[in-house]
């Protein structure tokens, strides 16, 4: 959309129509336009310098190569290794803060003082920087003194190591992407939960249904617009985490939690590799609208037939 | 509306219990490790009863840190003065921006006020390195790099969406005759904008704006790469810092404390306001 | 003071089509009601004099200058709405004040908010914010805010829609006068026949964007300009039957469910046109015996109502008219046989294929 196609339609109006109507909403979204140019000029230039042979300790050897960062990636270990990580990452977050937020905002769905109060406590970790909490997570798992390798030394495992052993690694920063955005979900489903119509279970609660069956046939199907949605907001986030896990480890130990956007900032600034850094991210937002459209074609077909169905 | 049954009372009572705990603990923790010297946070096993101590603020505060190896600066609070700056600056910033520009796409509908709306929407699930890496070198070019300007300018790819999104829903909502009635009156297309539609638009535009404040405030990348050490937030100084301190977990704890604390009194505050915002997305779509 | 003036505005949205070739003079103190069906393109006729949208074609005028294109502030336009849009942020002396716009100086505005306040009896409750306000009180307010900067033209869409039958009622009765102290254009919409009725110089109907008749209130119950006006007027509604008129001996005649029922004389008039014969509920007349021009019927139900008793009937050909009698005067029960007559002067004829009433001589004339 362009200053072009702006003046096709104001000069498709009327000559006697009030000009200052037609102009007046240009005119206001003007300041958001010019910021969406200053994202979208380095988004294209991004994708150029995905086709170029361009470090920057080595300017001279500057040069358009087409589409030879992508191919080397398709060899790389390296790459396949981040690709497997960062899916890993992606798939057990989403997967365990899923299950978690839902099971919270079940507990809490009944509104009362004591459930709103719960919910508010939640709010906190969500609203901790994430680099902030991988730090928090970082002090209670140190190995010397954390409270957390107390803890788990007192059920006989001594040699704990959290995230600096490739074997835990991820499961430690895994825990503190459930500690920072299980409550995101929870929220959402509460408020999902919560403007669900009484009635299906007022019936059901009548006819004695099984609570299980209520579950499974009515909740789940009712609240799935609600789940998609959290689900689609929380891996697009996810397979794009940086922030933990570059504060807790920088991608390491070895390349043990190398995900898309650690190795692309590590091809930047350690290797200078401007090119490969950005077809890395290229790839990444490839992937990113991939998924996001599959999730909202779902959502809109789940939620007309929930709205179907109520 | 359902029996509850005994066992399962106990078992809701425990289930939030161990919820509560998990996400309480680690904030709880380090605001009792930020209370301790270094010797009563290394000593095993760990107690909850300890004698305070304020030396840690106080180090922080002073920007004077006394270590083995000598008197070491920090430039803690500065970081969190950037924080401030930067966060706040962001959001006015944005508020200015946005909130004009959400009227136009609620009131009138065209088709590059949709097209401003999604693109803005859609990158916020881009990758954000895509965007700032190429743009860490046009600003080394532009001289940009390093200034509240330029850090304050991409900071509005976190707010700006999130104003725009829920100030518009906002807008929607209000009915557009009470600024048709205002106007008849006598009083301008400006007029009808700043006393009728934004006073109404109220309750949105500061959900919006604590919101955008809070994710800018808890931002960590676009600063890592875009800011040096005087222009720094605190998300990105308090790595630093850790790296510099060393075994200082007490400072550590402090800073983090300090770090945190605003946006979650910020977010107890104005908790209706953001859980609103959150769900605006869901709940609304 | 001004004239309002409609020149062929017309306005489309896709394919609706809310406005066709309107043309509507208001002179300053006259209240014209917009009286239309929903959907027929009332409101947004209102929207366009106020500037919230503008023509496509034609031109709006006050004073003899044209206003098209004018920003809405500049249009000397005073309106209230129909959810009376007051300010909810404001009292309800600052709604009204607002009224007065920039033109008015401070000093001058708490007098006159006073006094239009007394007017409409809502001095009690200038301190309170819109929420505070009954519905009634709402309405007030809003009608306060209108009316108080004097505006030249006065439009008001539907004010009585979203108030108690009560207030409405009280409302119908205060309204002409209130309306016509500033002298104004009025134009008033509604959907409610009896409140353009109760209001009206006169009346303006729409339908599907285009103006059927603008007439008085009486003309238009006595001699609507088309079928679809005199379907719309009166309650319960007109009876209608297809007839195709001829002459004989000098009378115009037609077949009615096998009766035989004069309708005039037939000069010059053009018989053996498929037509619609109309005829008011309390034109008809019900008795017990039979006659060559009596429609035999039966009766289905009968519905007593507080001024009148209406009777559903069904005449032996099927169709199904309504009357409307006095409440005291004698009527059958359920499942009596009964014969329908009317007097020619009652018969309204319109052309089955335009909608429009065709004249007949003996009609008697509205004052």
């Amino acid at each position: 959309m362009t200053m072009l196609q702006m003046l096709r339609t104001s000069g498709r109006v009327d000559r006697k129509a009030r000009p200052r109507g037609q102009i007046l909403p240009y005119v206001l979204s003007l300041p958001a336009l010019l910021v969406c140019v200053a994202i979208l000029v380095p988004f294209v230039t991004a994708a150029i310098y995905s086709l170029q042979r361009y470090r920057l300790n080595l300017p001279y050897l500057r040069g358009f190569i087409g589409l030879q960062n992508y191919i080397d990636f398709l060899s790389d270990p390296a790459f396949w290794n981040t690709f497997r990580i960062s899916l890993t990452y992606t798939a057990l977050t989403v997967v365990l803060e899923l299950l978690l937020g839902l099971a919270i905002a079940l507990l809490l769905r009944r509104p009362s003082r004591f459930h709103n109060a719960v919910s508010i406590a939640l709010l906190l970790p969500l609203m901790t920087a994430p680099a902030i909490a991988a730090l928090m997570w970082k002090l209670m798992t140190n190995p010397s003194f954390g409270i957390l390798s107390y803890l788990v030394s007192l059920f006989g495992i001594n040699d704990f190591k959290w995230a600096s052993d490739p074997s835990t690694a991820l499961f430690t920063v895994v825990l503190v992407d459930i500690w920072v955005y299980t409550p995101f979900i929870m929220i959402l489903l509460l408020a999902g939960l919560r403007s669900l119509p009484r009635q299906p279970f007022e019936a059901a609660a009548l006819d004695g249904v099984p609570a299980s069956f209520v579950f499974f046939r009515i909740t789940l199907p009712m609240l799935a617009p609600y789940i998609i949605t959290a689900s689609l907001f929380r891996l697009l986030d996810s397979i794009q985490q940086f922030d933990i896990i570059y504060a807790m480890t920088q991608g390491g130990p070895g390349d043990r939690l190398m995900v898309f956007q650690v190795q692309a900032y590590l091809e930047f600034f350690q290797y200078t590799n401007v090119g490969r850094s950005t077809a890395l991210l290229m790839i990444l937002w490839l992937i990113t609208n991939i998924l996001s459209n599959i999730f909202i074609k779902n959502w809109l077909r789940l939620r007309a037939r929930a709205h179907h169905q109520a | 509306m359902e029996h509850v049954s005994l066992a399962g009372r106990i078992f809701r009572g425990v289930a939030l219990t161990l919820i509560l705990v998990f996400f309480m603990f680690p904030i709880f923790w380090i605001l009792l490790m930020s209370f301790q010297t270094n010797e009563q946070i290394l000593r095993i096993p760990p107690r909850i009863y300890f004698e305070p101590t304020l030396a840690n603020y106080e180090a922080l505060i002073s920007g004077q840190l006394r270590t083995a190896a000598g008197n070491l600066q920090i430039s803690f609070m500065r970081n969190l003065f950037n924080s401030f700056v930067l966060s706040s600056a962001a959001v006015v910033l944005a508020l200015l921006l946005g909130v004009p520009a959400a009227y136009a796409f609620a009131r009138y509908k065209f088709r590059l006020g949709e097209t401003i709306a999604f693109t803005l929407l859609s990158f916020r699930f881009a990758p954000p390195l895509l965007v700032l890496l190429p743009l860490s070198l046009y600003y080394q070019q532009l001289g940009l790099n390093d200034t509240y300007f330029g850090i304050v300018w991409v900071y509005q790819l976190i707010a700006l969406p999130l104003i725009l999104w829920i100030v518009r829903g906002y807008f929607e909502d209000m009915s557009p005759d009470i600024e048709h009635a205002y106007r008849l009156a006598g009083h301008s297309w400006r007029e009808a904008f700043t006393r009728i539609a934004v006073p109404l638009a109220g309750p949105g535009i500061a959900a919006a704006g604590l919101l955008s404040f809070i994710f800018c405030w808890n931002n960590f990348v676009f600063a890592l790469i875009l800011a040096s050490a005087d222009k720094q937030p605190v998300t990105v100084g308090a790595l630093a810092f850790v790296t510099a301190s060393g075994i200082q977990y007490g400072q550590i704890a402090a800073a983090i404390v300090l770090s945190v604390m605003p946006t979650l009194l910020l977010a107890l505050y104005a908790q209706r306001y953001l859980v609103e915002g959150l769900s605006l997305g869901a709940v609304k779509g | 003071m001004a004239r309002l003036e409609l020149k062929s505005v017309g306005k489309s949205f896709g394919a609706a089509r809310p406005a066709d070739g309107v043309s509507l003079t208001v002179e300053p103190g006259e209240i014209v009601v917009v009286f239309g069906p929903s959907g027929s393109g009332k409101t947004v006729l209102l929207r366009m004099i106020a500037g919230m949208f503008e023509p496509d074609e034609g031109e709006i005028l006050v004073g003899g200058r044209s206003i098209v294109g004018a920003a809405p502030e500049r249009r000397g336009i005073g309106m209230a709405f129909q959810n009376f849009a007051l300010f909810p942020h404001m009292t309800a002396r600052d709604n009204i004040a607002s009224g007065l716009g920039a033109r008015a100086a401070a000093s001058d505005a708490a007098p006159r908010v006073e006094a239009i306040s007394r007017l409409l009896k809502i001095e009690h409750v200038l301190g309170h914010a819109p929420r505070e306000l009954s519905n009634g009180q709402k309405q007030r307010t809003a009608l306060a805010r209108a009316l108080i900067g004097y505006p030249d033209v006065l439009l008001l869409d539907d004010p009585l829609r979203n108030v108690d039958a009560k207030l409405r009622y009280e409302m119908r009765l205060e309204l002409p006068n209130l309306l016509r102290r500033g002298a104004a254009a009025v134009l008033y919409v509604t959907q409610d026949y009896r409140e353009a009725m109760a209001i009206a110089d006169r009346i303006a109907v729409l339908v599907d964007g285009r103006l059927e008749q603008v007439a008085s209130a009486e003309q238009i119950y006595v001699t609507p300009a088309s079928v679809a006006v005199a379907r719309l007027f009166g309650d319960p509604s007109i009876n209608l039957a297809e007839v195709t008129p001829f002459a004989e001996h000098g009378t115009l005649s037609a077949m009615v469910s096998g009766a035989k029922v004069r309708l005039g004389s037939a000069d010059g008039h053009l018989p053996d046109c498929p037509c619609w014969l109309g005829v008011r509920p309390e034109d008809l007349v019900i008795s017990v015996s039979a006659s060559e021009d009596a429609i035999p019927a039966h009766i289905l139900a009968v519905t007593p109502m507080h001024e009148k008793a209406v009777l559903l009937l069904r005449l032996s050909d099927g169709t199904e008219w309504l009357t409307a009698l006095p409440p005291d005067a004698p009527h059958g029960a359920a499942n009596d046989a009964v014969f329908v007559r009317f007097a020619p002067e009652a018969a309204l004829l319109f052309d089955r294929a335009t909608g429009l009433r065709i004249g007949l001589s003996h009609r008697r004339q509205a004052a």
